[in-house]
């Protein structure tokens, strides 16, 4: 029989590695990529409390996370784009630009 | 049985979070995490929710990361472009070594919790129909907010990658 604690522990190691990620890397891509992790283990994580206490609310909410995510992942790409094409540059740092103005 | 699957899904999922940190080209990240989402949807089967193994699959792995691979080819990055990384792994290290106690703390606390079976039932939890019900039965203010918010992104999309020639070309020049 598979335990709460070991779904919390696979819940949990996605949200940490997702951490991880935005933490050391500079590539916007993998920064994206690890949101979507962080977004995935927290949703491990309801759907084990939804089977949990036998209750449906958990999984709904987890439809609306994907839907954010989903919306997210066009507004990002497409800001993506618009730096890449101006900065020819990957780093995370291309964002100061959008505070800073056209100098940089 | 179930719990060889449990232990193969899991091990796929971290493994692909992992090989997402490591990879310093961003295809090798997206296909690692493509791997940790699909895995993610296995558990979500194992955990009785066949409507978000469905979703999941669907707008996860079949439109979100398929979305991100088609950008990366389409920008075409060159090994240049990518942005130095010499800290890598000590960034790692400092990471690992603030999530290390939250882990702790919630491991520790869920572990107290009553145990209970979570194998798979007979029931109809987590199909579509009662998901559907329960859907705009309680949760209709935040369906039709969701799909605003869709509509928003998609008008923003749309704006964003609309084509802006001269400011795009100073931009060029001056850096």
């Amino acid at each position: 029989m598979i335990s709460l604690t070991s779904y919390a522990f696979v819940s949990m190691m996605l949200f940490s590695l997702g951490v991880i990620g935005v933490v050391a890397r500079r590539n916007v891509f993998v920064i994206y990529m690890s949101i979507e992790m962080m977004l995935n283990g927290v949703n491990l994580f309801l759907v084990t409390f939804a089977r949990y206490h036998f209750n449906m609310d958990p999984q709904i909410i987890t439809i609306m996370v994907i839907a954010i995510a989903a919306a997210e992942a066009a507004i990002f790409l497409s800001v993506i784009i618009l730096l890449y094409r101006s900065r020819k540059s990957l780093d995370s740092d291309i964002f100061t630009s959008l505070s800073q103005g056209e100098k940089s | 049985m179930i719990d060889l699957i449990f232990i193969g899904l899991s091990l796929l999922a971290i493994l692909g979070a992992v090989a997402m940190i490591v990879y310093a080209n961003p295809m090798y990240s997206a296909l690692g995490v493509l791997i940790s989402m699909l895995s993610v949807a296995g558990l979500f089967a194992l955990l009785n929710a066949t409507f978000l193994f469905l979703v999941q699959i669907i707008v996860y792995a079949g439109a979100i990361m398929t979305l991100i691979l088609f950008i990366l080819m389409f920008l075409n990055i060159k090994e240049e472009d990518l942005p130095k990384e010499p800290k890598k792994f000590q960034n790692i290290a400092i990471g690992a070594a603030i999530m290390i106690p939250l882990n702790y703390l919630i491991i520790s606390a869920v572990s107290k919790l009553p145990k209970k079976d979570l194998n798979i039932t007979n029931t109809d939890f987590g199909d579509i129909k009662p998901i559907g019900i329960q859907l705009f039965d309680n949760w209709l203010v935040a369906f039709e907010l969701i799909s605003i918010l869709l509509l928003i992104a998609l008008i923003g999309s749309v704006v964003l990658a609309k084509k802006r020639k001269s400011k795009i070309h100073n931009q060029g020049e001056q850096s």
